[in-house]
Formats: C-alpha cells, sequence, structure tokens
C-alpha cells in the first residue's frame, strides 16, 4: 500500500522544506515499512552543503530515518498518533558508509525493535541503488499535548 | 535466584544508564533516585527483551521500579524460555 504526501502529512507534523519523505512504497504490518526521498537538486541544504560539491548533511538522513520511523510508530500505536503528540529524538547510534548526491532516490527502511505509548526504538537503513549509505539505530519520545 | 544473574542485570542496566554498578543498589527506584526518563526505560526494556528473548508486557512496566524488582520478575520469564 503506498502512502501519498498527503497521507503522509495526516501523520507527520513536518512540512517543506523540512518533510524528507516523499512517498511511502511498502508497509509491512506494523513491522517495518520503506519509503522514499527524492533528492532535488534546488534544495537549499546543497547549496551550502558545499558549494561546488553538493552532499546531503548526514543529519538530514538522521531526520529522513527519523521521520519514517514515526510513520511506522503511526501504524503502531494509532490512538497515540491520532492525537498528533510531538515526538522528539532522544538517542542516535548511527554509521554512515557512502553520501548521497543532488539526484539520489533514498530508500529509507524503518523497522520496529520497540514500541510504547511514550518511547519507540527502531533500527533504519537507507540504500541508493540498492546500496546501503546509512544505518542507525533510534529511540526517541512521544509526549501528549 | 543466582548471584551471577543478578550481577548480569546489574551490570547490563549500569552499561545503559552509565552510570556506575556500585550506585544500582537493589532498592534504588529508577525514576526517583536514578532520573530514569521513558527513553532510558525503554531501551532497558528492549536489551532484556533481546537478550532473554522475552517479552515484557507495557502494562508491567510500571510496576518494575528497582534493581531487586527487575530480577524478580525477569528470573522466572528467563527460565521459562529455557524448557
Amino acid at each position: 500500500m503506498r502512502w501519498d504526501k498527503a497521507k503522509i502529512q495526516s501523520v507527520l507534523p513536518h512540512r517543506e522544506p523540512f518533510l524528507f519523505i516523499d512517498e511511502v512504497i511498502e508497509v509491512e504490518g506494523t513491522e517495518r515499512i520503506v519509503a522514499a526521498t527524492y533528492l532535488r537538486e534546488e534544495a537549499s541544504y546543497f547549496k551550502g552543503h558545499f558549494p561546488g560539491n553538493p552532499v546531503m548533511p548526514g543529519v538530514l538522513i538522521i531526520e529522513a530515518m527519523a521521520q519514517a520511523s514515526v510513520i511506522l510508530f503511526s501504524l503502531d500505536r494509532p490512538e497515540v498518533a491520532a492525537g498528533h503528540p510531538d515526538y522528539y529524538l532522544g538517542k542516535v547510534k548511527s554509521e554512515f558508509l557512502a553520501p548521497a548526491y543532488p539526484g539520489d532516490k533514498l530508500i529509507v527502511e524503518s523497522r520496529k525493535v520497540k514500541f510504547l505509548d511514550n518511547a519507540a526504538i527502531t533500527e533504519t537503513v537507507v540504500k541508493v541503488d540498492e546500496r546501503v549509505i546509512a544505518k542507525a539505530n533510534l529511540i526517541f519520545s512521544i509526549q501528549k499535548k | 535466584m543466582s548471584k551471577n544473574y543478578e550481577e548480569e542485570i546489574r551490570n547490563m542496566v549500569s552499561d545503559i544508564l552509565e552510570i556506575p554498578a556500585e550506585k544500582l543498589t537493589p532498592d534504588a527506584d529508577f525514576f526517583r533516585d536514578l532520573n530514569i526518563d521513558s527513553l532510558k526505560a525503554i531501551e532497558i526494556v528492549a536489551a532484556f527483551e533481546k537478550k532473554y528473548r522475552i517479552i515484557i508486557p507495557e502494562q508491567d512496566i510500571p510496576k518494575i521500579r528497582n534493581l531487586r524488582q527487575v530480577v524478580e520478575y525477569t528470573a522466572p520469564l528467563k527460565k521459562e524460555t529455557h524448557i
């Protein structure tokens, strides 16, 4: 089941230019999702990171992983997500294996490790053309409003 | 209950909380005395579940508030997985 931008925005509070999930392309129950992010040449972060040598900042790759993880959380805990809580990234253990460039399509996979109503852990992997370019273990909290 | 298991639990929790094992007395309250937040709590729960291949139901988590209770709660579950 694919998710378009409208459905993604019904779950994520993020908006342009800080929305880093363009579509959800695969959903495996509440255990795993696969999302896609298209790196547009005109994205503002490429202008300064770096002039003449645009590379996607690693922190923004982590942001894409976190946003995919929030979507997965919303599938597991729809009653919590319905209240549009705040999501705070608390701990990240990451590894970057290759750079991502303008024009790349990031495939962001997020897998559930443990979800509670007020905290969550996911394992995430980002690929470009089947090559793993980053991995991270994310722990985030969920604060009801 | 074996001393080894208690020690194992103490070291595991101490690693996650990044506090010396000697500060983790059996009755020190995780939330009141050690300032554990929801992120540390889920980290501890996930580590136990992974290491001992057990599932700790969400409703039980608030009841496990110190090291003694962790040992008492997890030891029987751990035993069951070895039957």
